[in-house]
């Protein structure tokens, strides 16, 4: 099976913002992190890994992180999530303080993660087992998930029998089926093949424009960011604060091809003239 | 595609088919062959029966015996499912434990280790003091035996798993229970039964010297006995129904195995 044909890809023009899995109990949450700093291991092996940052994060915004590896763009999701405590500063989501792990959002990460024992449509069942909740009705709104993301037929196939490309669809679904009011996703796309990249992050703007999850987007590419972003953050090496701010004003749908923007190009080289100052570049 | 668009039926079928059956195939005309020439050579030579019985000779005495043989084997069977069940039961919680809890990999780990590289059976004199000739003491000593690999491997297995599963986990509300036996069990589970596969071979051949050392019932009892009244062909009759129970066991941990983890690659 391929990743997409045109069949599917029709079927997934936006049917106005409705939300595809229905009863949207979320839109999307605000975050707010002020002064978010991580310090790896204590003493002589201390490592300060992150920050300090501030983010402004607003509900239903289509936000990318982008900066050199091992910046702490990753350490960034785990700790606007709860998932890790931080060294310092505090993190608000929908303007309540952040003091542990909070369950309605969903995380994809760069390996699809997905459990090999459990099939396709099992692995975003699990969402419905672990938080105990009706699973006829649950059932439905994964199937809805896989016929948005084009994953139909493939239900019942382990992990090891997709493609990389679905795969990471299907961790999508997993991070989308209970409906959370955020998605965060770190370098979601980074093992892909060009070709699928594109697809998916085309097939990722359209859920979000039918959604408006809020979503925090970690990526190292230029074009992804631009690609999908309302506002992009650019982060220093190690340890990682945010450099700059750049709002992407750009019409929504993308095209495949953004050089069809020629504020596509601008915005991107603004981006490389940033990485250069921060000699994350060396030509 | 055979594991995802079929049941139970077809995953059993896969466990016993292909290459399965044509080894088994291979390996019985080799026994058979093996046999023959056994049997030729022993006619041939005229060797007595108290030297080395013929095939025909212990053959025919597992079936003549066969309501003692099957008992003893019975009994063989049972001591090797309680100790290995039991050397499960006790190394997978351990192995958990271990991994989780720094203090018990530094203290307690070396002396598992330092207690597995004692020969298992010299415990057996001591077992029998404790708790008297019998079946108990030899399935201990299973016990003994299989615990190890199924240790080891289980650590393994719980170490290996991506920590950020249990980000995903969390992030679902799952509680540390939960995550356990949705998430991290299974995960760990090829590990852990690699090492159950080892560990029931331990036992299989652990069994029997248990039985000769320090137990009343069972083929290792048997042959003993047997060998205290000069009865070869006994013997050779417990030897054959002891491979018997060893290729029972083995076979049926492939077939649990499969039946566990459909959706390992083959
Ligand atoms: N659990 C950890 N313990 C120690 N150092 C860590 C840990 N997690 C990440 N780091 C370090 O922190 C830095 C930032 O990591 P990460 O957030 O993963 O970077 P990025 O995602 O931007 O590549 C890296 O140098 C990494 O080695
Ligand atoms: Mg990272």
């Amino acid at each position: 099976m391929t990743d997409t044909t045109m069949a599917d890809m029709n079927s997934r023009i936006p049917s106005g913002l409705v939300d595809p899995v229905g009863e949207a109990n979320a839109t999307g949450a605000s975050i707010n992190a002020k002064g978010l700093t991580k310090v790896f291991g204590s003493g002589e092996n201390a490592f300060h890994a992150l920050g300090p940052i501030d983010l402004d994060i607003k509900p239903g915004e289509f936000v990318s992180i982008i900066g050199p590896s091992g910046c702490g763009k990753s350490t960034t999701m785990l700790l606007v999530t709860g998932l890790e405590p931080p060294s310092a500063g505090s993190v608000e989501i929908d303007g309540k303080p952040l003091t542990a792990p909070i369950s309605e959002i969903g995380i994809v990460f760069q390996d699809h993660l997905l459990l090999d024992f459990r099939t396709a449509i099992n692995n975003v069942m699990l969402q419905q087992e672990i938080r105990g909740l009706d699973r006829a009705k649950f059932r439905e709104r994964a199937d809805a998930l896989f016929a948005r993301l084009g994953l139909t037929g493939a239900e019942n196939r382990y992990p090891w029998q997709l493609s990389g490309g679905m795969r990471q669809r299907v961790s999508i679904a997993r991070a989308l089926v209970h409906d959370p009011s955020m998605l965060l996703m770190d370098e979601p796309f980074g093992a892909l093949d060009a070709i699928t990249r594109t697809q998916i992050r085309h097939d990722l703007e359209m859920l979000w424009l039918e959604t408006r999850k809020t979503v925090l987007f970690i990526t190292h590419s230029i074009e992804e960011a631009v690609g999908l972003s309302d506002r992009v953050l650019v982060m220093s090496k190690s340890p990682g604060t945010i450099v700059e701010e750049i709002v992407i004003d750009l019409p929504r749908p993308r095209p495949a091809h953004l050089g069809e923007y020629p504020e596509f190009s601008k915005y991107a080289e603004r981006i490389y003239r940033i990485f250069e100052k921060l000699g994350v570049y060396k030509f | 595609m055979a594991p995802a668009q079929s049941g139970a039926r077809a995953r059993l079928m896969a466990a016993f088919g292909g290459s399965y059956l044509s080894s088994v195939l291979i390996g019985t005309v080799a026994v058979l062959l093996l046999l023959g020439v056994w049997e030729i050579a022993l006619r041939f030579f005229e060797v007595p029966i108290w030297l080395a019985p013929k095939p025909s000779d212990f053959l025919a005495r597992l079936y003549t015996d066969r309501a003692l043989i099957a008992g003893h084997a019975f009994w063989t069977s049972l001591t090797i499912v309680e100790g290995f069940v039991l050397g499960v039961l006790v190394a997978i919680p351990l192995a958990l434990a271990i991994v989780s809890v720094g203090a018990l990999e530094r203290g307690l780990y070396p002396v598992i280790v330092f207690l597995n590289i004692m020969p298992k059976t010299v415990i057996g004199p001591i077992l029998i003091i404790w708790f008297g000739i019998g079946p108990l003491v030899a399935a201990l000593i299973v016990f003994l035996m299989s615990f190890f690999p199924v240790l080891v491997d289980s650590m393994s297995g719980f170490r290996l798993v991506d920590r950020r599963l249990f980000y995903i986990s969390r992030s679902m509300g799952a509680s540390s229970w939960q995550t356990f036996w949705k998430v991290r069990l299974p995960a760990a589970m090829p590990h852990i039964f690699s090492g159950m596969k080892i560990g029931v071979v331990k036992a299989v051949e652990g069994v029997i010297i248990a039985e000769f050392i320090a137990s009343n019932k069972g083929l290792g009892f048997m042959i003993v006995r047997a060998s205290a009244f000069m009865d070869m062909t006994l013997m050779f009759s417990g030897l054959v129904a002891a491979a018997i129970v060893a290729l029972i066991f083995n076979g049926a941990m492939s077939i649990i195995g499969q039946w566990l983890m459909p959706w390992s690659r083959h």
